[in-house]
């Protein structure tokens, strides 16, 4: 995974793991690699790793076993609303990338009709 | 400290091996020439010859190798690691004394050993008058020259030690090393050594109608000043290695 | 949070040069930390004094609470940018030596980091290209269990694939127990390994903070950032 170095790198490992978690990448209740080997696996320091995991613990993601792990919520209610957050999100970047284009909100509902 | 003797030796032991093992096989062959009768008198003079010269050059190697055990410490990449490994300065120097005494015991040995048996096969009767008189004075003064040359090591460590203290680059080291050492030596001669010198023995030593032999002797009090004198080479020089250097 | 090393008003001067002034450092364990800037502004100078080949002119460090002395070599494990092995060595005697020298070596985890950096343990240490002494020499210094481990520079001349070697291993010895400082020139690769930063110029800390907050603050890499300070 690519990071951009200019925005904190816990917040990218968080949105991907959502992300993961929501395309079904990472499945409900599935248990998530350590902090060693996630920081391995990007190459990122582990205390990074460690706040993206207690931060993703704290919105109620994940939750983490102690001695155990951390696992991906099993909650359907919580996956969905983060389904609903990240989708809110691209359309909102969709829609005001159209709006800086010049679209407006009409000319973007029929342009977007097209290429569906 | 052994483990860093160990690395001493492990290091540079065929070299160890080769001169001695040299110098035995030298001394063997020149006895071997001197026992059989062909040879004649002269030849035993060269044997001799021959035998204190290759003694010498093995002497000068184990002086600059000592010298230069602790200098590649000081001056060269090297000393990042010695410096860095947990171990007191005096053990560092230690290591590497124990080995330039060792040696110097070891060739003291031999060179004194096959010497001694060349020198008897000389025919002159009048060695036998000079033996019995030099094998009184022959100990202490071996072991003066010895501690002598041991401290003499053992002064230049503390030259560059201290240089390595006062100067940091490498530019002007040898410079001040050098002077450091001669203003070492020039103290000592007169004011350490000079009021003993008063005392010194000039032994004399006739070999019937021919020459004298002067041997210069102050027995074992001149080996006991050179004694106290490594003790306080050696603490000044550790004291500086482990509290003072810049590497 | 422990704290590991202490320097307090940290000054080396060098004839009239002032390499470090008064520099005031604090490393905490679990932590890794880099100190970066450009060549010539005291990095190097602040590790070796940690590790006990300079002495202070002025101000304090301590380490582990203690003076620099052979205790506090004991528990650090210092990788300098020089070749610093002795040229009699194969990479066999390096091990030993280490192993010999250090309560803390773990021989088996050199051994195979031995393999994974491709080294051979009957290579003379002579007969090393740049890339494989800078494989080796971060094998031995990452196979101790340190307290605290410095590291100068210890990519700088190496060809990318050891480049990954070596951040892999660094990231593989990181523990909760010990600290790790980083001291580089080249951010871009090691600025995500990064908990603390502290920029040194001139002897001086120009800056320092937390590696993410300061990407949040500034907007921007840590690489980026030097280059704008800098």
């Amino acid at each position: 995974m690519e990071f951009n170095n200019s925005i904190p790198i816990y917040l990218q490992i968080i949105d991907s793991i959502k992300k993961d978690i929501v395309v079904g990448k990472l499945k409900t209740g599935q248990k998530m690699p350590s902090v060693r080997e996630l920081a391995a696996i990007l190459k990122v320091n582990p205390n990074t790793i460690q706040r993206a995991y207690q931060e993703l613990d704290r919105e109620k993601i994940t939750f983490t076993k102690r001695g155990m792990g951390t696992y991906v919520t099993e909650e359907k209610k919580t996956i969905n609303s983060l389904m609903q957050e990240i989708s809110k999100k691209i359309i909102l970047d969709f829609v005001e990338g159209m709006n800086k284009l010049g679209f407006s909100n009409k000319e973007l509902i029929n342009t977007l009709k097209e290429y569906l | 400290m052994m483990t860093l003797l160990k690395y001493e030796i492990y290091r540079r032991w065929r070299w160890l091996v080769l001169r001695y093992v040299a110098l035995i096989i030298i001394g063997i062959i020149l006895l071997n020439r001197v026992a059989s009768p062909a040879y004649q008198n002269e030849f035993i003079g060269e044997s001799i010859g021959k035998f204190i010269f290759a003694s010498l050059v093995i002497f000068i190697i184990v002086i600059v190798e000592g010298i230069n055990m602790l200098k590649e410490d000081l001056f060269e990449e090297c000393g990042y690691l010695t410096f860095t490994i947990p171990k007191k300065g005096r053990t560092v120097l230690a290591s590497k004394l124990v080995l330039l005494f060792l040696q110097l015991s070891f060739w003291t040995m031999i060179s004194i050993g096959f010497g001694s048996i060349l020198f008897s096969k000389l025919p002159y009767p009048e060695i036998v008058q000079i033996e019995t008189q030099i094998n009184f004075y022959l100990f202490p003064t071996v072991l003066f020259i010895l501690t002598a040359f041991f401290n003499f090591v053992l002064m230049v460590h503390f030259s560059l030690t201290l240089t390595k203290t006062l100067l940091v680059n490498k530019r002007y080291s040898s410079l001040l090393s050098t002077g450091i050492f001669f203003f070492l030596i020039y103290f000592i001669e007169k004011v350490y050594y000079g009021p003993f010198l008063n005392q010194l023995n000039h032994v004399s030593i006739e070999i019937g109608s021919r020459s004298n032999i002067n041997l210069l002797s102050g027995g074992y009090p001149a080996v006991f000043l050179n004694i106290i004198l490594t003790a306080i080479f050696f603490t000044a020089t550790a004291y500086l290695l482990e509290n003072k250097i810049n590497i | 949070m422990e704290q590991i090393l202490k320097a307090t008003q940290l000054s080396k001067y060098f004839y009239q040069k002032k390499a470090l002034n008064k520099v005031d450092i604090n490393i905490e364990k679990g932590n890794i930390y880099g100190i970066l800037g450009p060549n010539g502004g005291g990095k190097s100078t602040f590790l070796k004094i940690a590790a006990g080949l300079l002495k202070p002119s002025q101000g304090e460090i301590t380490i582990d609470n203690k003076k620099p002395g052979v205790y506090t070599k004991s528990i650090i494990s210092y990788l300098p940018e020089t070749n610093y092995l002795y040229k009699w060595m194969k990479i066999k005697d390096a091990l030993n030596f280490f192993k010999d020298l250090y309560a803390d070596f773990d021989t088996e985890r050199a051994r195979e980091s031995l393999k994974f950096m491709e080294l051979e343990e009957e290579e003379k240490v002579t007969s090393l290209s740049k890339g494989m002494m800078g494989r080796l020499k971060l094998t031995l210094a990452l196979s101790r269990k340190a307290k605290l481990y410095l590291l100068d520079e210890p990519l700088n001349g190496i060809d990318p694939i050891s480049r990954e070697k070596i951040i892999t291993s660094i990231l593989d010895s990181y523990s909760e127990k010990a600290s790790i400082l980083i001291c580089s020139h080249l951010i871009y690769y090691i600025e995500k390994l990064l908990d603390y930063v502290f920029f040194l110029s001139e002897g001086r800390i120009i800056l320092s903070g937390n590696a993410e907050e300061l990407r949040n603050k500034r907007g921007m890499s840590i690489d980026k950032l030097f280059q704008e300070v800098f």
